[in-house]
């Protein structure tokens, strides 16, 4: 056995958890009318189904106040009790654990949506909502703690094994515990034991409702990382109170608000395992079982986390999104099969960040585990021989899927090398991670009988010769030639020629980012790691306008002015190039329409775009019994796509 | 003393090696027996050599005493090998479940019968550290008893030994004869030669049981025992430190110290090289790794 402490029992409270792999609560907007749907249920079982040891399900709404999102389960109705009997009965015949995490989220809210004012213990609006709230009175903290009760009673009846009350970064008991957001002055706030007293009486009245032999905890914020807030020191000391009551059996933690919700969903640029020292810090003064989550992906790091005392159970959310197997596979020592979460944050939180259902970039059947699960893929009635040209994601992902069927599968690249598109997108600042994609992925490829020719420049003459039955084009797309006016011209390059190092770039570099997502800001940094004074030049609100969602925003705004980056937003850009040293950018402000020049600059970067590469599809149209495209050679968009067509089609021949 | 020959009994003890680490067995109340290596005490055998020496100087008889199954004759052969004289084994099944004062009637009742003037045997074991189990019995026999020993001296009516006390200082004790010594692990057992060894596999071992020390069933083991057995598990390991963020830090400073405290990112860093080059490139890795250490 690989992982000894990774895959030894742990008693949380009354419940014994088979292993330390706990799925982490996390939104999924599957609800349907506020209440628990099939979409959860078969969601859930396929991670029970992957071997993880517990599972918590997803923040439920305990009272009306309380709705910061549209599809949350409002678990304080009794009509949630037929759902919650399904999804605890199908988890439960995989050996899995499932606790139900209950929540108000205070001022973390959305009165749009509930059309009711906003509770919170002081009237301090939250950075994201950006709502003033209620002070809640006396009666209104009463009447939370009778929801949470209510709530309470319906989740044991449900059949979890055990609650969570969410007092992590987006949660009502979190706003009065910490002096940042709670500014009362009667007994709820001020001392300690006063902000302590709301959070207190809703423990006791969920320990009421279930009892002693049911086991019960809280989600932490470990650290709130703001100034005026609650820091480590003080959140270990209110956790002794806490496990000094004797109302809870375990310690899930969280790190941050939503002031720094980047630090919530670290993505790539985070390193693995950021929040152990936290974690570590709360274990050395508890003696509750602690958890620890925070891009903590694969087993061989969570068994050094166990075995290093620094947690006793290991969370993983995004790591079991993007391979429900994860578990199982650690288990039988397949460590190669383990397709490991890059944390891009496209799928699983850019996606929740826009009120979309939850997806994943690298597993397409998030959401659709009972149309798409572990073993819904069927043999091909009829064995078709299968070209696929082009080996990127979209590429890799199709040979996959159709070889896995049984299909005699050949994937074609022009590169001495599978990946596609992503070979250049790794070597962005900072986007190193994302190869991991193509290690994901290129095993799979042969284990599924795909055969595999690199360096191989497919032509329609190759393919009419040898005939085959499904020619799937997955060709992708490359930076559009001439976007604007005098991209032409000398020294004006794009973005792939900068990153594959085909590009002589001076010191003072312009970019041009019509892009707003990793494309542009990546290579900025690329170019000012090496040293280049890089202006960028963007027709948005800012740089890095689509990188809000996947919280990589932040983080990317601060290393790129930390490197000296410097930014004018606001301005589309007309033309470029012209004489070097001369103003060489021309353009005008988008809301006045005034007309201004930028310059000089030595070099000038395009990331203004892809084209489809379509050449193939187009001259063989027609001509083989059945034609597909999918990914960028359709239209270029993002890896997420290229992954879901590859893998629809891989089905569906 | 009776005719100037100092008669010895030393109990020999099986302890397991604790350098290994020891797993507990998911069900049931005890240590794993995988991957434990069996040793006899340490401790113990310095006792057997502290005992052996007295015999070299000043004539002795030494017997050990081993409480345990069969497997323990290996120690008992150990004994004779190293120049024990008698070698007396006892084993009974209803010892299992027992705690120290029961094991202490049994160990008591072995020394009445015996009557040695000296009881020696190691201070503590080397895995779980104190064993009061001598020291139960030589109160149980109205011995007195000497512990943490460092080293012995027998004069003519009494034993002189010299002891750790507090603080690492020593103390020097009396007592008359018969008396219990636990040493500590002072001395190196001596090493048998080959001809030892092969002569101490046709010494008998004398194999004892319950009826020939005549207690009652219901003063041993279990049925003997105070102590229940309720729970049993390793307790959970503190935590390896990491730094952890100081609390009295500026918050942006505090998340700086997690972004680049942390562990360090999985590279998915692609190389296309030759088969020399990457294999100097992999063989470069894992040198700064600390995975292959160049020979000189």
């Amino acid at each position: 056995m690989m992982f000894p402490n990774l895959f030894s029992p742990l008693k949380i409270g009354t419940v014994e958890v088979k292993n330390r792999i706990s799925f982490q609560p996390h939104l999924t907007n599957f609800a349907v009318d506020c209440l628990p749907s099939e979409r959860h249920m078969y969601y859930w079982g396929e991670r029970a189904k992957g071997g993880a040891g517990l599972i918590i399900t997803e923040e439920m709404s305990v009272h009306p106040t309380d709705r910061a999102y549209e599809k949350l389960i409002d678990v304080y109705h009794a009509e949630v009790l037929p759902g919650f009997k399904k999804i605890t009965d199908y988890v439960h015949q995989y050996d899995t654990k499932i606790f139900a995490q209950v929540n108000h989220n205070g001022q973390q809210c959305d009165g749009m949506i509930s059309r009711l004012p906003v509770w919170a213990p002081s009237p301090v609006p939250d950075i994201l909502f950006r709502e003033t709230p209620k002070e809640m009175e006396p009666e209104d903290i009463e009447e939370v703690a009778r929801y949470f009760h209510r709530s309470a009673i319906h989740v044991r009846e449900g059949g979890f094994d055990g609650i969570e009350i969410q007092f992590g970064h987006s949660s009502l008991a979190r706003q009065f515990l910490s002096p940042l957001t709670n500014h009362r002055s009667d007994e709820f706030g001020g001392s300690l034991e006063n902000r302590m007293r709301a959070p207190l009486k809703f423990i006791s009245a969920v320990r009421k409702a279930v009892g002693n032999d049911f086991t019960l905890g809280i989600r932490m914020c470990a650290d709130e990382m703001i100034p005026g807030g609650l820091d480590l020191g003080q959140v270990q000391e209110i956790g002794a109170i806490f496990e000094a009551s004797g109302l809870i059996d375990f310690m899930d933690l969280s790190i941050a608000t939503f002031y720094n919700l980047y630090l919530v969903e670290g993505s790539m640029h985070t390193p693995l395992g950021y929040t152990i020292p936290l974690a570590a810090g709360m274990r050395e003064k508890l003696k509750l079982p602690v958890f620890c989550t925070g891009r903590i992906n694969d087993p061989v790091m969570a068994e050094k986390v166990l075995a290093a005392g620094q947690a006793d159970m290991i969370g993983m959310c995004r790591g079991l999104i993007c391979d429900p197997f994860l578990p199982k596979k650690a288990f039988e020592g397949r460590m190669d099969d383990i397709r490991y979460c890059v944390a891009d944050n496209q799928g699983c939180i850019g996606r929740m960040g826009v009120n979309k259902l939850l997806g994943c970039i690298q597993n397409p059947a998030v959401g659709l585990e009972k149309e798409w699960g572990e073993g819904t893929l069927e043999k091909a009635a009829v064995k078709k021989k299968v070209f696929v040209v082009g080996g990127g994601p979209g590429g890799m992902w199709a040979a996959k899927m159709a070889g896995r069927r049984g299909h005699n599968v050949t994937l074609f690249d022009r590169n001495e090398a599978l990946g596609g598109q992503i070979l250049t997108a790794m070597k962005g600042s900072g986007r190193d991670e994302f190869g991991v994609i193509i290690r994901n992925e290129k095993e799979q490829v042969t284990k599924a009988g795909a055969q595999v020719k690199l360096g191989v420049e497919v032509t329609t003459e190759q393919v009419l010769a040898e005939k085959p039955d499904v020619v799937i084009i997955a060709t992708g797309s490359q930076p559009k030639q001439y976007p604007v006016g005098g991209a032409d011209g000398p020294s004006v390059y794009n973005v792939w020629q900068v990153l594959n190092g085909q590009a002589q770039v001076g010191e003072k570099v312009c970019l041009i980012d019509y892009d707003g997502h990793h494309r542009a800001t990546s290579t900025a940094e690329f170019l000012a790691d090496q040293g280049k004074t890089v202006h960028i030049i963007t027709s948005s609100l800012f740089v890095g306008a689509e990188l809000g969602p996947t919280q990589d925003l932040y983080l990317s705004r601060q290393r790129l002015l930390k490197k000296g980056v410097s930014f004018t937003p606001d301005i589309a850009v007309m033309e470029v190039g012209g004489e070097t040293g001369a103003k060489n950018i021309k353009g005008f402000n988008v809301y006045n329409n005034v007309w201004d020049e930028w310059g000089p600059f030595d070099s000038i970067v395009l990331a203004m775009g892809q084209k489809s590469d379509d050449s193939l599809y187009t001259s063989l149209k027609g001509k083989v019994p059945e034609l597909y495209r999918i990914g960028d050679s359709v239209a270029p968009r993002k890896v997420d796509m290229a992954i879901w067509e590859g893998h629809k089609i891989g089905r569906e021949i | 003393m009776h005719n100037n020959k100092l008669d010895i009994l030393v109990l020999l003890r099986e302890t397991s090696d604790p350098r290994p680490p020891a797993r507990v067995t998911t069900r049931g109340a005890a240590i794993s027996d995988r991957g434990l290596r069996r040793v006899p005490n340490p401790a113990d055998l310095a006792a057997l050599e502290e005992a052996l020496l007295l015999k070299d100087n000043l004539g002795a008889r030494v017997t050990v005493l081993a409480i345990g199954p069969e497997r323990l004759d290996d120690t008992i052969r150990l004994a004779f090998s190293m120049g024990a004289d008698r070698g007396i084994r006892f084993w009974d099944h209803g010892l299992e479940g027992s705690d120290a004062v029961a094991d202490a009637r049994v160990l008591a009742r072995i020394t009445k019968i015996l009557v040695p003037d000296l009881v020696c045997t190691g201070s503590r074991m080397a895995d779980r550290g104190d064993e009061p189990v001598p020291a139960l019995a030589a109160a149980a026999v109205g011995m007195p008893c000497i512990s943490a020993a460092v080293s012995f001296t027998p004069k003519n009516e009494w034993v002189e030994a010299e002891r750790k006390s507090d603080r690492g200082a020593r103390q020097t004790v009396s007592a008359p004869f018969p008396c219990t010594v636990l040493f500590e692990e002072v001395r190196d057992p001596r090493y048998p030669s080959i001809e030892a060894v092969t002569q101490s596999l046709n010494v008998p071992i004398e194999t004892w049981d319950l009826a020939q020390l005549g207690l009652p069933f219901w003063e041993i083991g279990a049925a003997g025992a105070y102590l229940a057995v309720a729970d049993y598990g390793v307790p959970r390991p503190d935590p390896v430190r990491v730094v952890t963020p100081d609390p009295k830090l500026p918050a942006f400073e505090r998340i700086l110290s997690l972004l680049s405290g942390g562990i360090k990112a999985r590279e998915g860093k692609l190389n296309t090289l030759s088969l020399d080059d990457t294999a100097a490139g992999i063989l470069r890795i894992f040198s700064e790794e600390g995975l292959l250490v160049e020979r000189a």
